[in-house]
Parts: C-alpha cells; structure tokens; sequence
C-alpha cells in the first residue's frame, strides 16, 4: 500500500521515542564510562560501575525493544541476507548506496555487533568486579584468578568497542552525505525523507504492553538474582580475629598493617630480624614474639583472595618485609611518590591508612581511596 | 544520686594515679639498688646527667638514630613523632602523666631505644638519672 503524498517532502516516523531515548541515552553514558574506565584515577570506580549498571539495563530494555517495539526497531527489520549487505558494500564503493528506511545492511551489522560487545563488557566487568574487587553481586563466586581474566577481556573489548564507535561515527558521516540526508537529525527528530516512488508497507507500531510487562518481568528478575547474590559473602576475605599482642606491639611505631599484606616468608623474616627492623631495635619478649608470629603465620597472604593479598605476594627478593618496595606498590604508586610522599619523607609510604581508608580490613577498595590535602 | 557515681570513680582514679606513682618509685629504687650493687660509691641519680643522655648525639648506634631527641624532640615537653610518622606523647611527666609507671613498658623501651641510640642497653645509672629527670621537667 503506497503512503500518500500529501506534503511536498513526505517523512516518515522511522525511530520511536524510546529507540531515540535510548540511543542517545547509551551514547552519553557509554562516553562516560569509557572516559572513566581509560583516563580517571582509581577512586571513580564507583561510577564507573554505576555507569555499567546503566548501561547494562539499557542494553535490557533495546533487547526487548528489539522484540516489541515498532517496525523499524525490530531486529528482525534489520537481520539483511548477506546478499543484500553484499549489494550495499558495491554501491557504496560505487558511491551510491541503496537507500534504506531503517538501518542500512552495514549499520544494521554494526547495531548488533555493538550491543553484543557492550554486553560483553558489562557480564567480563562484573566478573572482574567479583572475582578482583570483591565486590558486587557475584564477589561470592568468583576467585581472583578468574576475575583477573575477565579483567583483561573487559579492557579488550572496552578498546574494540572505542574503535567500533569510531567506525559507527564514520558510517553516518558517510551514509549522510552519499544519501544527503542527516541520519543524526534522524535519531533526533525520529523521521526521514521517503524517496520518491517506494513502495512502503504498513510499518507494524510497537506492542507497548508486551514490552512494558517483559521490562517488569526482566528487572525484577534481575533485582532478585543479584540481591540473593549478594547476600553470599566475597570469596577473597576470610575471618581474623583481633590479637591483642600483634595490635599493641606492631602498632606502637607505626599503623598495624594487615596481615594479608605480606606472605609468610616475609612475616616470619621480620620477625626474626625484629633486633635491627628498619634501622632501629623492635625486639620483643620471646613468647610475645612467638605468638605474634604464629598469628601472622595463620593469617599472611596465602590466606586471602583479595586483590592486595595476591599482587603484593611477589616481593622484592632484597626487601622481604617491605610491603612498599614490592614491585606492584612501586608501580600502583610511582605517580604519587613525588607530589606527596617526599614533602613529609618521615609519615608517607607506610602510613597505608592515610590514603586507604579501608587498609585494616585489608581490602584496599578503589573507591576507599583519598589522597589527604596537605 | 550522681555524686555517688562519681565518688567511686573519683576514688579509682586517685588510686591508679597513686599506684603509677608507687610503682614509679618502686621503679627508681629497683635501678638504685643494681646501681648501688654495681658501684659502692654509687650516690643517688641525677637529673642532669640523665638531661646529657638525652640530649648527646652517639656515634655507636644505628645510623639513624643517633640520640633520644630524634624522636623525642629537645624538649620533654613536646610531642615526638616516631621515623614512621606516628605521634609519640611528651616524655616529661608533667606533660603525660602515665610515663614510667609500667615495669614492663618501661624496660621494653630502654631495651629498644638504647640498644637503637647507643648500640648497647642502658645501665641502671643511666635509667635512673634519665627518669629522674624526666619526672622533673
Ligand atoms: C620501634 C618501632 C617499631 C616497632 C615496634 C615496629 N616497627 Fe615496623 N617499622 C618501623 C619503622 C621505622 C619502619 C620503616 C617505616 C618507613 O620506612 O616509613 C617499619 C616498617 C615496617 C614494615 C614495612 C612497611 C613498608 O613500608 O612496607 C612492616 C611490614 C613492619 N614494619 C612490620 C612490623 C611488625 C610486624 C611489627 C611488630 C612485630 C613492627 N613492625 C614493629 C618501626 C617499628
Ligand atoms: C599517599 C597516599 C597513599 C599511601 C600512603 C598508600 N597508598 Fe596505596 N594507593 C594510593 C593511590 C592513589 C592508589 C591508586 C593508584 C592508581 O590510580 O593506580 C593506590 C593503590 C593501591 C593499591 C591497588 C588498589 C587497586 O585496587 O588497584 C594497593 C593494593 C595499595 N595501594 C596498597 C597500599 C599499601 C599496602 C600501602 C602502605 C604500605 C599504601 N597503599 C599506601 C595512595 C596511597
Ligand atoms: C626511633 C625513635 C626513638 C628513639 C631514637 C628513642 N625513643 Fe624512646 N620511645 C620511642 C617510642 C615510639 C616509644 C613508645 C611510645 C610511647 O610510649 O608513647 C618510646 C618510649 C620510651 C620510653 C618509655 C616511656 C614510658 O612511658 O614508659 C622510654 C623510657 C624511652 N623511650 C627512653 C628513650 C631514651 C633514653 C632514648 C635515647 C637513648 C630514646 N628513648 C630514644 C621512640 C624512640
């Protein structure tokens, strides 16, 4: 049934309000997580996540928008034979593209492949977030090992999706121009040009109920899974009592560092050596030593699974009792050494809590992190 | 009602104060009788050798720690910090009360801080004439 011509430039209502919503939704907080996640310093990891969650739900509702919305929102209006998307490439080498009402064959590839990396990215983040950080809802499930991977292909696919962005922004820069018409202003105002002479079918409007029942339905799934999840405690941290005698007496000089900072070998090194601890005498009456040192033999490193536990294990082999010379606190460190640790020389490096804090549980959060204003 | 709280109170303080100064002097008198034990001409402490001692650089501890007063500060009266930045309170008694009235503590430390200051522990001489003069500043 052709459409009929009553305006001198007929349009047509390509992208609904909420595939529009969406769009430019996911485009300012996938910016921003992105931007985040390269470029701030540890301590936005909190909104960095936040930002994830939002996305992760967009990414929800276009996935059931995809199944309910209107015409040109389907996925199916845009799955195109390899034939078709073969055609396209020609024309576009040619420099004249067929039209296409909704997504051209093209864009329609990029459309899924940037959901499903977006995705990708969402499930390896929250893995990295339980298994590294120990936080969030699957913290209870995961171990360091594994979340140290997802990490990894988190990264990976955050630098894949910046280039595919940057190949979409192209797209419709040229799609644009070859087809003089702003698919920008599209997404915008939601309507295109009808060249003259197509033939358009009824385009089938959005089952809105289905979709808002489905969207009920998904959330509260998700809501239930993750606030069951986390009720599991994280995998990584263990239960430690207090000892009296390691609280008083290693902390007399300096903060009580954690026990899971450093792994055996280098506990029972120091306290071995407690006659000439870091150019001064720490000595103890044996048995207090022989308690504390059982102490921290039961609850060093080997312990634990959290992210401080395993990257500070490796120590630097001529410094076996020094959490700030192992190669990882040197590297996590190195761009504040200068600015603070070396205008007060006497109460930086080791005074963990000063800027973590978190740092007597042990658990060294990124969003526990706060430079003090000197 | 209130008073009778405090009274008991009042009491138990009066009774620490009191003990940590019993066993200051318990302290003093144990450092004189080794004193005395050591030397026979030994006669009694002083407050100013016991200033010297805290106040001397020495050449034969660790090399960070040359003298009591890298911590300490010059004065008895000021707060010290420790080389890992934690605040140390006032050694004078004046200005902390609590000072040298825990045997154990006590010991602890002239044990650490001599052996870090002056490569050696200290004698009972020097213990004495230091407290002695820490209790007068
Ligand atoms: C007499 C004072 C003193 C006592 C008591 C003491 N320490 Fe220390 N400790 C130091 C000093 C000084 C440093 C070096 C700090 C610095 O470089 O800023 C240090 C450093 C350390 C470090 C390395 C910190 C870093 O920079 O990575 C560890 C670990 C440590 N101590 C453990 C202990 C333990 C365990 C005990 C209890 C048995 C203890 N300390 C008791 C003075 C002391
Ligand atoms: C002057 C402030 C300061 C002090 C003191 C300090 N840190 Fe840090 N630490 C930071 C900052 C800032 C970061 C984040 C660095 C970055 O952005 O990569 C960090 C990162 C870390 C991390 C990695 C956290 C993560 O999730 O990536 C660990 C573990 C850590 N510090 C342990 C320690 C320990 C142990 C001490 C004491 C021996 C210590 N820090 C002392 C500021 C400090
Ligand atoms: C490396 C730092 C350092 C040096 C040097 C040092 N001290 Fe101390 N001293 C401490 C710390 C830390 C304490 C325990 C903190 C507290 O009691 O507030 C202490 C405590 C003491 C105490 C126990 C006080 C009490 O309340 O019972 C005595 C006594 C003492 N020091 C004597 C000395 C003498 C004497 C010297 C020099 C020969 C000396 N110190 C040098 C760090 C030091």
């Amino acid at each position: 049934m052709p459409t009929p011509r009553s305006s001198p430039v007929p349009s047509l209502a390509v992208w609904d309000l909420p595939t529009r919503l969406y769009h430019w939704l996911q485009a300012v907080l996938v910016a921003a997580a992105l931007a985040i996640g390269f470029l701030a310093p540890e301590w936005w990891m909190g909104v960095h996540v936040w930002l994830g969650y939002g996305v992760a739900g967009l990414i929800v509702f276009r996935l059931i928008w995809g199944v309910f919305g209107s015409q040109f929102s389907l996925f199916a209006s845009f799955i195109h034979p390899p034939r078709q998307i073969w055609n396209h490439i020609r024309g576009l080498i040619e420099g004249r593209p067929p039209h296409a009402m909704g997504h051209n064959p093209l864009g329609a590839l990029m459309v899924f492949a940037m959901i499903a990396v977006m995705a990708g990215i969402g499930v390896s983040g929250l893995l990295a977030l339980g298994g590294v950080e120990n936080q969030g809802p699957l913290a209870g499930f995961l171990g360091f090992s594994a979340g140290d991977i997802a990490r990894k292909a988190h990264s990976i696919l955050a630098m894949a999706l910046l280039a595919m962005i940057g190949l979409h922004v192209l797209g419709v820069i040229v799609d644009s121009w070859l087809g003089r018409e702003s698919l920008v202003r599209a997404m915008i105002i939601g309507r295109k040009r009808v060249p003259a002479g197509a033939l358009l079918l009824n385009p089938r409007p959005a089952r809105r109920r289905a979709a808002t029942l489905a969207a009920i339905c998904a959330g509260t799934a998700i809501l239930i899974a993750s606030s069951l999840a986390g009720m599991v405690p994280a995998s990584g941290l263990i239960a430690m009592p207090r000892q009296a005698a390691y609280q008083e007496e290693c902390g007399d000089c300096h903060e009580v560092y954690h026990p899971s900072l450093l792994p055996r070998a280098s506990w029972s090194a120091t306290m071995a050596g407690l006659e000439n601890h870091f150019g001064e005498d720490a000595s103890l009456a044996p048995e207090t030593a022989q308690a504390i040192t059982a102490y921290l033999d039961n609850y060093a490193s080997e312990a634990w699974d959290t992210e401080a536990a395993n990257r500070l294990r490796a120590v630097d082999g001529t410094a076996p009792g020094q959490i700030s010379a192992t190669p990882f606190w040197k590297r996590k460190h190195r761009q504040i050494e200068k600015s603070v640790f070396e205008t007060k020389p006497l109460r930086g490096r080791s005074n963990c809590g000063a800027c973590h804090r978190d740092a007597g549980s042990g658990r060294f959060d990124d969003q526990m992190i706060a430079i003090p204003a000197r | 009602m209130r008073s009778l709280l405090i009274l008991p109170a009042v009491i138990a303080l009066l009774a620490t104060v009191d003990a940590e100064a019993g066993a200051r002097q318990a302290l003093l008198d144990g450092f004189a009788t080794q004193a005395k034990a050591a030397d026979s001409g030994f006669a009694g402490f002083s407050a100013s050798r016991g200033e010297n001692l805290f106040r001397t650089s020495f050449a034969g501890g660790k090399p960070d720690t040359p003298a009591c007063t890298v911590c300490h500060t010059p004065s008895p009266l000021k707060q010290g910090e420790t080389r890992a930045g934690k605040p140390i309170e006032p050694m004078a008694l004046s200005a902390s009360p609590d000072r040298y009235g825990d045997p154990k503590k006590v010991a602890k430390w002239f044990r650490r801080n001599c052996k870090s200051v002056l490569g050696r522990e200290c004698t009972a001489p020097e213990k004495g004439d230091f407290i002695t003069f820490m209790t007068g500043q």
